[in-house]
């Protein structure tokens, strides 16, 4: 356990990072302004590639990535405020999310360099949006289960399988897809590639499944063989398992995992605000804002780390877990506020943010890793298992 | 953090306050060894400022010190001596022979601010604190309470040592502070026990650490460890005269609710030997109990921090906890 401790030593944002937040703060003004608090609380699963384009030429996508690759050649701290201020807003983040967030970095430390010239200028300009081919009917935690295959043919690979929980498919170019290309399910993670797959390719299929809430986000895909060039192969054949971990620890890196409800806590302090007893509601804002700040504090130690060039994956794991209680405490308890006095109701907007946010707050522990994986993963980091 | 204090200051804990020790205290009221060891370490004068004879450190690179004193159990009044000497020095009082000094924040009408008071930890004075005054006054034993702790009573009787004016309420900020950045310490030091524990227990054939439902466990006072250090860190960060009131209104709740989860899941790693009075785990978790009574326990911190958000209401939670942090 001392290791794990000793690696949340608080730290702070440099005044260099910081001093994007201010234009940051100036340009969502712009663009948020009339959007109502149920539409801005979608945040991460929002579509707006108008909106991703615009932050693309600001040079706000791929920040951190080398700036001869179209990227902004910033620091960890420098994305951290500027992702902090986009979650604060309720950004519409949802088209380029998984691309700045996971496929340009593993492109970039794992792809050929005619991949990363092909590939991360354009996702760096908010032209082409990624979704992430991992999970499979029956491959969900249990990832080096998948059955998708790859076989070559030639020069090329056939793609067969099925892929489901595809956030934004449909609207996405390319797949960064985990699939079998040697062995089988009993090899476990022996024997799995990560594939570059051009979603407009003949013998794609891919169907929306509707959420809870009635949004379409997520897809089943399907791969009915598939003609991939040899070029589609990511990394190295073979080591798909150990390149999808490093993609999950840069997911679980940021600061995304303490605002997923930020939009809803806010919209319910302007509610309190309003209100003449809202004395009674102090404690309880103040318990959620308290551990916020904490986590945000924690975040920040680990964005240093990251910095450093170090890879705090057990850290990260860590955050998330502690994050996403938060994240899915504030629908809870603000719901439990607002049903306690009906004498003040709400207004529509925020009833239906809290109706959206209180309905899709047990997907923020699933995505990315669940609660239960992720604390596997801190026992081990301890010494356990 | 700063490594090259702290360790030294680890390797003088494990010298002079290991768990043996710390039992004979609370048998005994006082450790004079101990004091002695610390007092000549100079680590007590670590906050007081060069021009006074101290080393002139900040807050926030004794914090790593004082969260490690709570792990080891160090059972004197280290932090509040460090900060009384630093309050009194900038006041222009030495207190370099007096010994560990207790922090006794009251209220304006002259009531203590918390239902559990001080231990005495060997403390024959006490750093008092009224409405815009503080005073140095002697302490007596005060008997055993229900934790087994022996604590200490204002000795009425007896006239001020000092007097001196002090910003309303900076004890109470100070004590809160340094009984929570405790509390850290302690935590880390029941996952200690815990994680070697579970690794060598075995049950079903097998150690309990092998056991998902024990990792989980485990891994949840993990992450309840690691944010109440850096809660600790947190309300350590101000330099002086130091913690002020929304300091202590994020920590002290977060520190509070961790507390409990790591008490339950060390007790239910141990199950019946860790609630024996020989073993040594209820030496963090009579502490950590006790701690969550002390300065107002939770809820009023947390009002505060939720009162002042909403006398900003139009931000976004975002810049209001930005505002708070410093350092």
């Amino acid at each position: 356990m001392t290791t794990l401790l000793d690696s949340f030593v608080r730290s702070h944002i440099p005044s260099s990072a910081e001093a994007l937040r201010g234009e940051v703060k100036a340009f969502l003004r712009s663009w948020m302004a009339d959007r109502p608090a149920h539409v801005r609380a979608r945040s991460w699963s929002g579509f707006d590639a108008a909106f991703s384009r615009a932050l693309g030429e600001r040079g706000w996508i791929g920040l951190t990535l080398p700036r001869d690759h179209g990227g902004g050649g910033a620091d960890a701290f420098t994305r951290f405020v500027l992702v902090e201020e986009l979650l604060a807003a309720g950004a519409p983040v949802a088209a380029h999310w998984i691309a700045d967030r996971q496929s340009a970095p593993l492109i970039l430390h794992y792809g050929t360099e005619a991949q990363r010239e092909h590939f991360l200028p354009r996702i760096c300009k908010g032209e082409m949006y990624f979704c992430i081919g991992m999970s499979e009917p029956n491959a969900g935690s249990d990832l080096a289960s998948v059955r998708t295959r790859a076989v070559r043919d030639g020069d090329d690979w056939l793609l067969s399988g099925q892929k489901i929980w595809t956030t934004y498919a449909h609207k996405s170019h390319y797949m960064i897809a985990l699939v079998r290309t040697s062995g089988g399910p009993q090899d476990r993670q022996a024997g799995l590639s990560q594939f570059l797959v051009d979603l407009s390719l003949p013998g794609i299929d891919i169907r929306p499944i509707a959420d809870l809430t009635g949004d379409a986000h997520f897809n089943e895909v399907f791969f009915d063989e598939v003609r991939l060039p040899a070029d589609a192969l990511v990394g190295t054949e073979g080591a798909g398992w150990a390149q999808v971990n490093a993609e999950l620890a840069f997911e679980r890196s940021g600061p995304e995992r303490i605002y997923s409800s930020i939009v809803l806590l806010d919209a319910w302090v302007r509610h309190l605000a309003n209100l003449p007893n809202a004395a009674e509601h102090e404690a309880r804002l103040g318990l959620l804002l308290a551990r916020m700040a904490v986590l945000r504090d924690m975040s920040i130690a680990v964005t240093a780390r990251l910095a450093a060039g170090e890879s705090p994956a057990t850290e990260a794991a860590l955050i998330k877990d502690l994050g996403t209680e938060l994240e899915q405490d504030i629908p809870r308890e603000i719901g439990e506020a607002l049903a306690a006095d009906p004498s003040a109701p709400p207004d529509e907007e925020l009833l239906r943010t809290l109706a959206f946010v209180s309905q899709v707050n047990p997907a923020f522990s699933l995505r990315g890793g669940t609660r239960e994986i992720l604390r596997g993963m801190i026992a081990r980091g301890l010494g356990l298992r | 953090m700063s490594n090259d204090l702290l360790e030294p200051f680890q390797r003088l804990l494990d010298d002079v306050s290991p768990p043996e020790a710390v039992r004979r205290t609370e048998n005994e009221d006082g450790a004079p060894a101990i004091w002695a060891a610390l007092r000549d370490s100079g680590f007590v004068d670590a906050l007081v400022s060069e021009e006074h004879g101290g080393a002139g450190l900040s807050p926030a690179e004794m914090a790593p010190l004082l969260i490690a004193a709570g792990r080891h159990l160090l059972p004197l009044p280290f932090g509040e001596t460090m900060a009384a000497r630093a309050i009194a020095a900038g006041a222009g009082h030495r207190l370099e022979d007096a010994g560990p000094v207790l922090l006794w924040p009251l209220d304006r009408e002259g009531r203590a601010r918390s239902i559990v008071p001080p231990i005495r930890g060997g403390a024959d004075l006490a750093l008092v604190q009224q409405a815009g005054r503080a005073t140095l006054r002697r302490v007596v034993a005060g008997g055993r309470d229900g934790f087994g702790f022996v604590t200490a009573a204002l000795d009425t009787g007896s006239a001020p040592i000092a007097s001196f004016e002090l910003a309303e309420d900076s004890l109470l900020y100070w004590a809160a502070a340094l009984t929570v950045a405790a509390m850290a310490g302690a935590m880390a030091g029941v996952l200690d026990m815990s994680i070697a524990y579970v690794n060598e227990r075995q049950q079903f054939g097998r150690p309990l650490g092998k056991f998902q439902a024990i990792q989980q466990q485990i891994s949840v006072m993990a992450e309840r460890v690691a944010m109440a250090s850096v809660a600790a860190q947190g309300v350590l960060a101000r330099p002086l005269p130091g913690p002020a009131a929304l300091d202590v209104a994020v920590a002290k709740p977060v520190i509070d609710a961790g507390a409990s989860i790591v008490c339950a899941a060390g007790h239910a790693a141990f199950g019946a030997i860790g609630i024996t009075a020989e073993h040594d785990l209820s030496l963090f978790t009579r502490r950590l109990k006790r701690g969550l009574l002390a300065f107002g326990g939770a809820q009023p911190w947390a009002k505060a921090l939720g009162r002042a958000r909403l006398a900003q209401a139009g931000g976004t939670s975002v810049d209001f906890i930005r505002a708070l942090q410093h350092g």
